[in-house]
This record gives structure tokens, C-alpha cells and sequence, in this order.
């Protein structure tokens, strides 16, 4: 039997819009990677004469 | 002016980050008065075979110096002078370079010691040579047919 579409409930879930927890997150993540190399650069100059 | 809360954080942690690399940056020019390796020290670029330390390249002890030995090159197109030489382990070696003709560059291959040398002017490093071994010199500017074949060596003996 055809049911009809108008009346069936979706749910879609709606990601609050101020959320900025990912953004954070990538932030963080290209922050220790400049510092991590930035010291492994640096380590290297001293160990090198 | 409203600021998020994590917006503040890394607002934060982006401008300690770039101070601390100021900051490293200061120490080292103004604390550890490290320098470009061509500061100020010029000469004339074609009188460099009669002008000291020039006129006799390879190493010197020298006293009363910061530094125990001074070890001069002089490069053209398309060799170093001298082309190979022996360097006490543990010496503290003033490097001295300077070229004839066009720039050349002065790489000391896997170390610190890598310069610029232009004509006209004299380039200068400090260090102290802590790892035995043989080390190649290249040439890494661009200087003519020959740039591939220009090098020199630098034997750290025991």
C-alpha cells in the first residue's frame, strides 16, 4: 500500500552553529606541528658544528 | 566586542608562540651576537691573492684569539684553495673565505658551515670541528660551466 510522504517525521540532527570545538581542535594541531619541527630544526643546528 | 572562549585560547597561544620566536631570535643576534656569515668585512676582490690572510689560504694557529686556528679559503671559478685539508679534532676554527671572481657558495656538506661568498666581500664562521671525519665542500651558488666540479674536503683528524 502507498503511504503517503507528507506527514512522516525526519530527523535531522542540527550541529549547534557556534560549535567552534573542530576549528580548535585544526588550530592545535598546525600549532604543534610549526613548534615540533620548529625544535627538531633547531636540535639538529646543535648537534651539527 | 564579544570573543569566543576558544578563540581567546588560541589568540592566546598564537601570539606566545610567535613572542618565544622573536624572543629566540633577539638572544641569539643580540646575547649570542651570532651574525650573517658576510658582515661588513669587505676586500678588494681582485687584489685577494696579495692581501693577508689571502695570500697563504689553508690553516693557521693563531694565539690570543678567541679562536685556536683560522683556516682561509679562497674560491674562483672553479676550485677551492686550498683543495684539501686537515683540521685537529676538537679545534675551534675560524673559517675565512672570500672569492676571486664571480659568487660562489661554501657548503660544508651535514655541518652548520654554509656560506655565501661574494666578490668584494669576506665570509666568516666560528666552530669548533667536534666530529672526526672527512667532510666535502660544494659549491652551491651557481658560478659557471664548471659549478658541478668545484669542491674541496676538510679532513677532521684525531
Amino acid at each position: 500500500m502507498a503511504q503517503p510522504g507528507i506527514g512522516k517525521k525526519t530527523n535531522t540532527k542540527v550541529e549547534d552553529q557556534s560549535s567552534l570545538k573542530g576549528t580548535l581542535a585544526s588550530v592545535f594541531l598546525l600549532g604543534f606541528f610549526l613548534i615540533i619541527t620548529w625544535v627538531g630544526v633547531y636540535f639538529l643546528f646543535l648537534d651539527r658544528f | 566586542m564579544h570573543i569566543h572562549k576558544f578563540e581567546k585560547i588560541w589568540l592566546i597561544f598564537g601570539i606566545t608562540t610567535l613572542l618565544v620566536f622573536l624572543s629566540v631570535i633577539g638572544v641569539s643576534a643580540f646575547y649570542l651576537g651570532n651574525q650573517p656569515p658576510s658582515c661588513l668585512a669587505t676586500i678588494n676582490p681582485e687584489k685577494v691573492d696579495t692581501t693577508a690572510p689571502f695570500d697563504k689560504p689553508g690553516l693557521k694557529k693563531v694565539e690570543g684569539k678567541e679562536w685556536d686556528y683560522e683556516l682561509v679559503f679562497v674560491a674562483s671559478a672553479f676550485a677551492y684553495n686550498p683543495g684539501q685539508v686537515e683540521v685537529p679534532k676538537g679545534a675551534k676554527v675560524k673559517v675565512i673565505a672570500t672569492t676571486k671572481d664571480v659568487i660562489h657558495g661554501f657548503e660544508v656538506a651535514g655541518t652548520n658551515i654554509n656560506m655565501m661568498l661574494e666578490p668584494g666581500f669576506i665570509s666568516e664562521y666560528v666552530t669548533t670541528f667536534d666530529k672526526a671525519g672527512e667532510y666535502l665542500i660544494v659549491c652551491n651558488e651557481y658560478c659557471g660551466v664548471g659549478h658541478h666540479m668545484m669542491s674541496s674536503k676538510i679532513e677532521v683528524v684525531e
